[in-house]
Order: C-alpha cells, then sequence, then structure tokens
C-alpha cells in the first residue's frame, strides 16, 4: 500500500510540473496565479500522501498550513496586485 | 515474501520522486531568479516554497517543513504580491516625471552597471567560498549530537527534541532569531509612514471567507503553540500562522484602533524578548546560569516563554506586512 501512496504522490509531483507551463505562459497575472493556487492544493494532496506513505501522521500538520495559508496568497493577489490593475501581459 | 519483493521497488519509487523533486526545486529557483517579469518571478517562487517544504518533508524534518510551509510558502508570497502593487502604484506616478530625465538615467546606468556588477560577483564569490568552506568542515557523525540531545531530553521539559534544543539547550538562537525580525521591523519602520490606503470595501465572499477563516487560524496557531512541547510545532510556526490571521484582516481593510497603535502595539511588539530576556536574567538572581532553566519547572517556562513569543511574531510579521510605522497616519 506504502508504494500506491508514493506512486500517486510521484505522479501529483508531475502534474505540479505540467501545471509550471501555465505559469510560465501566462497570460494574464491570473492565470499564473490561479497555477500556483493549483500547485498549493497539489501540494497538501502530496503531503497527505507521503504521510500515509511513511506512517508520519505529524506530516498532515504541514498540509494544514499550505491549505491554510494558500487562501491568504490568493486574496493578497486580488485585494493588491489585481485591484491595482493593468497587470496582464496582454496590456503590454 | 511479499515484503522482501516490494523492498526495491519503494526505494526506486522514493528515488525517483526524489530526484525529479530536486530538479524541479533547482529549476524553480533559477526560473525564479532568472524571470524578467516580477510577477511571474513571485508565482515562480511561491511554488519554490511549495516543493521546498515537500523537500523538507522528504529529509524527514516536519519542523522545518511546518515553518517553510508557513513563511515561504504563504506569508512572503502575501508580501511579496503587496510590495509588487505598491512598486507598481508608485513606478506609475513617476513615469511622467522620469521620461524627461531616461537618456541621462541610462548613460550613468551603464556606467554604474560594470562597476557594481564587478563588485556583487567579488562578494558572491567570498559568500560561495565561506558556504563551500563551512560545507567541507562539517562534522560528519553528527550522531553524537544526536545522543547527546536524547540523553538529556528529559531535563529540558519538553518532549519534542527540536523544541528542546531551540528553546532551552541553545536558547541564545531563538532568542537572537527573534531579536533578528524586530530589527527588521524596526528597518521597515524607520523608511517612514504607510502610504494613504486607497482600498475598496470587501465583497461579500471575501467578507465571509475572512470571517470563517481568521478564527480558524487563530486557533490553528493556538494548537501550533501547545504541541510543540511534544511534537513539531512551536512559537515560530504558531507566531506564522498567527501573523497569517492578521495578514488577512489588513488585507480586508481592517486597521488597529488608532489608540492602541502607539505604546500598546510596542509593548506587544517587545513581549516575547521581554519574556525571554527577563525569565533567562531572573534565574541568575536564584543562583543559576543565564537561561539555566531548572528541570522541574522547565516545561512550564518554555511554554511561557513560547506563548509570549508567539503572539509577539505573529504582531511582528503582520505589521511587516503594513510597510511602515502605523503611527504616521494621525500627523497627515
Amino acid at each position: 500500500m506504502e508504494i500506491f501512496y508514493l506512486s500517486i504522490a510521484f505522479f501529483l509531483l508531475l502534474t505540479l510540473l505540467a501545471g509550471l507551463w501555465r505559469v510560465l505562459r501566462g497570460p494574464t497575472a491570473a492565470d499564473r496565479m490561479l497555477a500556483a493556487q493549483l500547485f498549493g492544493t497539489t501540494a497538501v494532496a502530496c503531503v497527505l500522501l507521503l504521510a500515509q506513505a511513511f506512517e508520519r501522521p505529524v506530516l498532515r500538520d504541514v498540509a494544514l498550513i499550505f491549505a491554510l495559508l494558500a487562501a491568504v496568497t490568493a486574496i493578497a493577489f486580488v485585494r493588491r496586485a489585481w485591484a491595482s490593475g493593468e497587470h496582464s501581459d496582454a496590456a503590454k | 515474501m511479499e515484503a522482501m519483493t516490494s523492498l526495491p521497488l519503494m526505494t526506486l519509487m522514493q528515488l525517483l520522486f526524489d530526484t525529479l523533486l530536486g530538479f524541479a526545486l533547482l529549476w524553480l529557483g533559477w526560473r525564479a531568479l532568472a524571470s524578467p517579469d516580477l510577477f511571474q518571478a513571485i508565482v515562480l517562487f511561491i511554488a519554490f516554497g511549495l516543493l521546498m517544504a515537500i523537500v523538507w518533508v522528504r529529509l524527514d524534518a516536519p519542523d522545518v517543513a511546518l515553518a517553510e510551509a508557513a513563511i515561504g510558502a504563504g506569508l512572503t508570497g502575501a508580501l511579496l504580491l503587496t510590495t509588487l502593487a505598491r512598486l507598481e502604484a508608485k513606478n506609475r506616478s513617476k513615469s511622467a516625471l522620469e521620461k524627461k530625465h531616461k537618456v541621462w538615467l541610462m548613460t550613468e546606468n551603464v556606467k554604474l552597471k560594470t562597476a557594481s556588477f564587478l563588485w556583487l560577483m567579488v562578494i558572491l564569490m567570498l559568500l560561495v567560498s565561506g558556504l563551500v568552506y563551512a560545507v567541507l568542515t562539517l562534522q560528519e557523525q553528527t550522531f553524537e549530537l544526536q545522543m547527546l540531545v536524547s540523553k538529556n531530553l528529559e531535563s529540558s521539559g519538553v518532549s519534542n527534541p527540536v523544541t528542546a534544543v531551540l528553546l532551552n539547550f541553545r536558547g541564545y538562537d531563538t532568542l537572537l532569531e527573534m531579536s533578528v525580525l524586530l530589527l527588521a521591523l524596526l528597518g521597515v519602520w524607520s523608511f517612514g509612514g504607510i502610504p494613504k490606503p486607497h482600498e475598496s470595501l470587501p465583497g461579500p465572499v471575501l467578507n465571509m471567507l475572512s470571517r470563517l477563516l481568521i478564527p480558524l487560524l487563530i486557533i490553528v496557531a493556538g494548537y501550533f503553540l501547545w504541541v510543540g512541547s511534544d511534537a513539531p510545532g512551536g512559537a515560530f510556526q504558531g507566531g506564522s500562522v498567527l501573523g497569517a490571521a492578521g495578514v488577512l484582516l489588513l488585507l480586508v481593510g481592517w486597521r488597529l484602533c488608532i489608540r492602541f497603535v502607539g505604546l500598546p502595539l510596542r509593548i506587544i511588539l517587545v513581549f516575547g524578548l521581554g519574556v525571554f530576556v527577563s525569565a533567562a536574567v531572573v534565574l541568575i538572581f536564584l543562583g543559576r546560569q543565564f537561561m539555566e532553566y531548572p528541570p522541574s519547572v522547565a516545561g512550564a517556562l518554555i511554554l511561557l516563554i513560547e506563548a509570549a513569543a508567539t503572539l509577539s511574531i505573529g504582531i511582528t510579521l503582520a505589521a511587516l506586512f503594513l510597510v511602515g510605522r502605523p503611527e504616521f497616519r494621525r500627523h497627515k
């Protein structure tokens, strides 16, 4: 069962790297930020799987922090970077 | 029999995972530094923080992973995004003025660039050689240190070895770290007052979300503070989660009542450091060494210091987010 968890975690890491394409391409700031938010969700799943694979329940706390603080980054983006506006590559 | 066959497969899978993780981390670090678009660099930095936390998980250092997840992936991202927004607002207002001087600035810049580039290279080379020296002279067997910690763990008052080292055996480190954080805030404050906020009211979604999330963040901060004595967690982790709650409050437009901005805020900011130092000094008068906690009360003392530190760290991080001394607004 451990090997199954670890394989899924590996797969999630691969999807995370695939998501980097969106960060690099954009085209708008929102696309990039949403990709980062998706990474946050992936990282939560990844850490939870690692917690199961290596039987370290402590690691669930790391996932908890990921989940809680991803929202703070998103809100900072919406309230500051996006609200101040004109941040899209299309406008350049 | 089954365990025998699945074992090499497990090692192979771990190797694959770690290799991919390592290369992804290096690539992200390089891209974040090399990216010409600052916003893209910030997003890459957030992703870097996430992967870094997973790396700490793989290195079996959950305490560091917690701190990295909270500060590296969470708070720093929000801080950088806010800074970028402020930079851009400043650039827009300045750009009209600078257009006139643009040609002059450019020629001056080229001259500066070659000189400063050389200096930068020299400083970086010194830094790199220092780091290489530090790695090369690293003691290979840290096992003795581990033994030393686990042998003395009982007299430390806590059962989490990391907390025992940070708050008891090597309390100096934590004390100095907290002073560094306070100094950083003083540095930011020395730049002057906060610019006039031009914020819209939060919409219904953000309003609801902040009402749900902030109490949760405060509870989780308390959880990390409490759990720190016998599991990964502690003042820095709890403090950064508390700081995130403060940042969220500031983001939705909440501001500290003007009555509390002066002395009360400053008292809370130095509270952690104050409790830490006074506990250490009081022990001298009781006939012990500086920071030598008596084993009978060590657990309670560490919890007291950590509680004060959590509060101070959280408020300091939130105050850093304001970028500027809050008191200044009164004069304007």
